[in-house]
C-alpha cells in the first residue's frame, strides 16, 4: 500500500514540475509580449506627434524602405491589436497552468497525508 | 521599454507577518530577494538606455549649420570607412523602435531625446520607490524571523530546563 502511494506520489511530483517548467516558459513568454506592447505604443506616440508631410522610413533587413505615415500608423495599431489578443491568450494560460498546479499540490499534501497515517499504523 | 505601474496588482492582499510560520517567512523572503534583483537589473538597463538618449541628444546639439560641407568618416562596417560630406544639417533619421525610423529637424530631435530621458528618469524613479518599498518589506521579514527562532529557543530552552 505505502509503495503503491510512493510511486502515485512520485508521478504527481514529474506532473507538477513539468507544469512548473511550462508556468515559467508562459510567464517569460508573457513578459516578452508587455515589452513588445510597449515598444509599440510608444512607437504610435511617436508616429501620432509626426507632421503630416513628415518622412516614415521602415529597416527591413540592412535598408531603410520609406513609408507612409499613414500606412505605418496602421500598421502598429494593427500589431498593437493582436499583441493585446497574444497577451490575453497568454494570461489565460498562465492561469489555467495556475490552476492545474493547485490542484495537483492539493493532491500531492492528500498523498502525503495518507502516507504518514499509514507509516504511524505500521 | 516597459512602464512601471505602482499600482498594487489585482488579488494582493495584507498580510499579517506575524501569522506566517518560519518556513513561509522564509520562502517570502526569498521570493522578495527575486524581487529585488529583478529590480536592480532593470534600473540598470534603464540606466543604459538613459545614457544612450543623453548622448544621442548631446550629438544633435553639435549639428548646427555650421557643419554643412564638412568631411566626416561613414562607417560601413564596424571596422571600415569611407569619407563623406554632410549635405544636410536640418534633418536627421531617428530610430523611434520597432524597426520605424522617423525624420525629424533638429529642434524636433532635441525635444524628442528630452523626452526620452524624461520618461526614462520618471521610470527610473518608479522603480527606486518600488525597491524601497520592498526593502522595507525585506526587513520586516527578516525581524520577523529573528523573532521567531529567538522564541522557539526560548521555548526548547524551557522544555529542557
Amino acid at each position: 500500500m505505502a509503495e503503491e502511494i510512493q510511486r502515485k506520489m512520485q508521478k504527481e511530483l514529474e506532473q507538477l514540475s513539468g507544469i512548473q517548467k511550462e508556468y515559467r516558459k508562459a510567464v517569460a513568454q508573457k513578459q516578452q509580449l508587455d515589452s513588445q506592447l510597449n515598444e509599440n505604443k510608444a512607437v504610435k506616440e511617436e508616429l501620432v506627434l509626426l507632421k503630416k508631410d513628415a518622412e516614415v522610413y521602415k529597416l527591413i533587413g540592412p535598408v531603410l524602405v520609406k513609408q507612409d505615415l499613414e500606412e505605418a500608423t496602421q500598421n502598429v495599431t494593427k500589431r498593437m491589436e493582436y499583441i493585446s489578443k497574444e497577451i490575453k491568450r497568454a494570461d489565460d494560460h498562465i492561469f489555467a497552468l495556475e490552476n492545474k498546479q493547485e490542484a495537483l499540490q492539493e493532491n500531492l499534501n492528500k498523498l502525503k497525508n495518507d502516507l504518514n497515517k499509514l507509516k504511524l499504523k505500521a | 521599454m516597459a512602464t512601471v505601474s505602482s499600482a498594487p496588482a489585482p488579488g494582493m492582499h495584507q498580510i499579517d507577518l506575524s501569522k506566517l510560520n518560519l518556513q513561509q517567512l522564509a520562502q517570502l523572503k526569498q521570493q522578495l530577494d527575486q524581487e529585488m534583483t529583478v529590480f536592480q537589473d532593470s534600473l540598470q538597463t534603464l540606466k543604459i538606455a538613459q545614457g544612450k538618449f543623453m548622448e544621442s541628444g548631446e550629438c544633435v546639439e553639435k549639428m548646427t549649420p555650421d557643419c554643412k560641407g564638412k568631411s566626416i568618416l561613414v562607417p560601413l562596417t564596424g571596422s571600415m570607412y569611407i569619407p563623406g560630406e554632410i549635405s544636410d544639417t536640418d534633418h536627421v533619421l531617428i530610430d523611434i523602435g520597432t524597426g520605424y525610423y522617423a525624420q525629424k529637424d533638429i529642434e524636433g530631435a532635441k525635444d524628442y531625446f528630452q523626452r526620452k530621458v524624461t520618461f526614462v528618469t520618471e521610470q527610473m524613479d518608479k522603480i527606486k520607490m518600488l525597491g524601497i518599498e520592498k526593502s522595507k518589506i525585506h526587513k520586516a521579514i527578516c525581524m520577523m524571523i529573528e523573532m521567531k527562532m529567538q522564541a522557539q529557543m526560548q521555548a526548547a530552552k524551557q522544555a529542557a530546563s
